[in-house]
């Protein structure tokens, strides 16, 4: 299967008359975004801001981050069975504003253990996200919704503004392209070099998913157990982040760092890349066991795969399910590294590991613990109300774990926990 | 630099095995290795007393050895404690760094000792001291003396300590942030074809090792055993009166239960971010099971169930802490004369 990105560069964004993009100059027409989100009757307003690299600026509560895209039309369906049709994602060509981002505000999210951009600064310096070109949309419910609702709201308008920014390029010849073509595990001619798959949790279900909440392929993967994924379908739509997602932003998985480092070497012809298994953390012990079983099983027999890399979900809880599917990855002869957000609050190295498997031998831990950063008022603050505009603007301690991108769990983390 | 050395009866120079029971001697000059290692710490260094003691006899006399060697390194008014290099020879490892310990900590000073990784010394201390590696071979003493050496220095001038493998140090299990050029992803990647393709790889932690806890006895009669519930689940009273954290608790509480057939939802709140916690609160007893204990208190099948049940919220809790709340918990129950612990977790 093969996705094709077009992508057009993104040198500035602001707010104008018309949304389009000239040369690299991206501008944004915020009435007829608004008039387009506002189609949505449970939204009674929403606030549309452009922040770009290097100004001075502090958004928070951070929903999620998306990266503006649109499929070409006949190839496909954007955000499949979160926005439009169910389709399968992956295939054809896609429409990408390389160096935009859509970032949505959560307006009825308190500052508590909350995802912040920081655009300046040491903190800033540290994300991701601080090089991109942000579109910042504050969606805001109408009064008396249920949070869920008002959360399921505020997704929708998410996707929406993504694909509506992105819809100005299709004329547009782009400046480059990005090829994603995998044929799967029953791939030929690739003899000898190691087969390799990923295995990442989409949810971990020490929060239960909202009835109305979407997250593959629209599914709230309540009563999921592992499915197989194109590396594509993660690249192109397929998922997106639950609404309370720690260290995972949608932005990586369309540009997922696993996965697009695993294409990497597979077209260096250094390993096979022969797949993926989306899977979720437990909420019990009789599901975790069936759901790591099932993780690993898919990866021996459906996969044919020699090694996996793992990634988490969520909290302390999902380590358990990360590492006893490698464990059993392992008992079946696929090689596993997996990848641990850092759990040591008293910086003992002995504190860090919430599993003890001798077998899951290769680890690589996202620190992120014991840096943070004092950072001053801020010039400018995009929040979600006014009570966190107030609390967020001033002085206060930003926590490597609370600022996007930073300690991520996606596997784009630059964070490291040395052992001294 | 005033130097104290201490060594056992081997690198003492009183003989091997056959002395080990050899008590303790003080030389006010250095000895065997010390001469070498006064040698190589440099002409402001003096070693001004050696203390020399037998690995038997130290082993079964550390209290009075520790409290000996640190009143003979207060005494001459010492800058820095040396013990040393100790190689795998196991008591006199444990020796040594049972005393940097001591001393280091009585008097403030800067310590430094050595030894092989597989030391049980190392197990011991390695948490709070520089421990140069010294590999196993004693033949490479002047190598060793001069990692040591250097780390003295950097000691006593209050240098930051680099990374282990910077500074020759065995590993404290002591983590520390870093950002680093290569993405998480790189790392997993590289890190997978690496170990697929059976080459060398290096797990950014290494695989911790915990000592194995065994099973007391099994109750010889349930039916007249005291039974008491603990929980990390986080259930307190509602209000949460001992303010116990939602995560990474740093204490825990003991609450009342006599006279109840079951917990009712509206008398308590869950303090544990790790957990949908929505049922436990509909209905306490999915953790604390005391509807449950009450029947088998009834029916006699447990004697009785302890009028107290305890909780604390085990989320993201250092290991560390979680001893002490343990020890602390076990010394109440031991003093209430329970004889038997439901233990429920989430």
């Amino acid at each position: 299967m093969l996705l094709t990105l077009a992508i057009h560069d993104i040198g500035s964004i602001a707010l104008g008359a018309a949304t389009k993009l000239e040369g690299n100059k991206l501008e944004v027409d915020p009435v007829e975004l608004r008039q387009l989100l506002l189609e949505d009757s449970r939204l009674q307003s929403v606030d549309i801001e452009t922040v770009s690299p290097g100004e001075e600026c502090r958004i928070g509560v951070v929903y999620d981050i998306i990266e503006p895209r649109t499929k070409e039309p006949g190839s496909g369906s954007d955000f499949p069975g979160i926005l439009g049709p169910i389709k399968m994602a992956g295939q054809g060509t896609t429409h990408v504003l390389r160096g935009a981002a859509v970032t949505v505000v959560d307006d009825g999210a308190t500052l508590e253990n909350a995802k912040i951009l920081e655009m300046t600064g040491p903190a800033g310096e540290a994300s991701p996200y601080t090089s991109l070109h942000h579109l910042v949309i504050t969606p805001h419910p109408v009064q008396g919704l249920e949070r869920h609702t008002g959360l399921a709201v505020t997704r929708l308008a998410s996707v929406t503004t993504a694909v509506y920014l992105a819809k100005c390029t299709l004329e547009i010849t782009p400046d480059s392209a990005e090829i994603f073509d995998s044929e799967g595990p029953f791939v030929k001619g690739r003899e000898g070099l190691p087969r390799l798959a990923y295995i990442g949790q989409i949810h971990s279900r020490q929060r239960v998913a909202e009835i109305d909440e979407k997250i593959l392929y629209g599914d709230n993967t309540a009563g999921m157990v592992p499915v197989l994924l194109h590396p594509n379908e993660w690249l192109d739509g397929a998922v997106v982040t639950c609404n309370r997602a720690m260290g995972a932003e949608t932005y990586f998985y369309q540009n997922h760092p696993v996965i697009t480092e695993l294409y990497r070497r597979h077209q260096q012809d250094e390993i096979t890349f022969v797949g993926t298994i989306a899977t979720v953390a437990a909420s019990d012990n009789e599901e975790r066991d069936r759901i790591c079983m099932l993780a690993a099983e898919q990866a021996k027999w459906n996969l044919s795969a020699d090694g996996a890399v793992l990634t988490k979900y969520g909290g302390g809880a999902p380590h358990a399910d990360m590492s006893q599917t490698a464990l059993r990855c392992e008992e079946l002869g696929i090689r596993t590294t997996v990848q641990v957000s850092d759990m040591s609050w008293d910086r003992r190295a002995e504190s860090a590991l919430l599993f003890n498997y001798p077998e899951v031998d290769a680890i690589v831990y996202v620190g992120g613990r014991d840096t943070d950063w004092q950072v001053p008022a801020s010039g400018r603050v995009i929040a979600g109300n006014g009570e966190v505009a107030e609390d967020l603007g001033g002085p206060r301690k930003l926590f490597s774990t609370n600022v996007c991108g930073v300690a991520s769990q996606q596997g784009i983390s630059r964070l490291r926990a040395l052992v001294y | 630099m005033r130097v104290v050395h201490y060594l056992n009866q081997f690198f003492g120079g009183i003989g091997g095995e056959e002395h080990a029971d050899t008590e303790f001697q003080v030389h006010d000059e250095p000895v065997g290795p010390g001469r070498l290692l006064e040698h190589i710490l440099g002409e402001d260094a003096q070693i001004v007393r050696t203390i020399v003691c037998g690995d038997n006899y130290a082993t079964e006399n550390m209290d009075s050895l520790t409290a000996f060697v640190v009143e003979k390194t207060e005494e001459v008014q010492a800058d820095l404690f040396v013990a040393g290099p100790c190689f795998e020879a196991g008591r006199y490892g444990v020796a040594a760094a049972g005393l940097c310990v001591a001393v280091s900590s009585e008097l403030d000073i800067p310590v430094v000792t050595g030894m092989a990784t597989e030391n049980p010394g190392v197990d011991l201390h390695r948490q709070s001291l520089f421990i140069v590696d010294s590999g196993q071979n004693a033949a490479a003493m002047r190598d060793v003396l001069t990692k040591m050496s250097e780390m003295a220095h950097k000691l006593a001038e209050g240098c930051q300590i680099g990374s282990p493998e910077e500074e020759g140090y065995i590993a404290r299990g002591i983590l520390k942030d870093a950002f680093v050029e290569d993405t998480a992803a790189e790392r997993l990647v590289a890190m997978l074809s690496a170990k697929v393709n059976g080459e060398y790889f290096a797990s950014e932690l290494p695989a911790p090792s915990f000592p194995a806890i065994t099973s007391p006895a099994p109750v010889v009669d349930m039916s007249k055993a005291k039974v008491a519930i603990i929980t990390d689940g986080g259930l307190v009273p509602a209000g949460n009166p001992d303010n116990i954290s939602a995560w990474a608790a740093t204490n825990w509480g003991a609450y009342d239960i006599s006279g109840k057939d079951g917990l009712q939802g509206d008398d308590y709140e869950v303090s544990h971010r790790g957990y949908d916690t929505r049922y436990v609160e509909q209905s306490p007893d999915r953790l604390v099971p005391v509807d449950a204990l009450r029947e088998l208190e009834e029916s006699n099948i447990i004697g009785e169930l302890h009028n107290k049940f305890f909780s604390t919220s085990g989320l993201v809790n250092p290991i560390a802490n979680s001893r002490r709340l343990g020890r602390e918990i076990a010394e109440q129950l031991k003093e209430s004369e329970v004889d038997a612990v439901i233990l429920t977790s989430t």
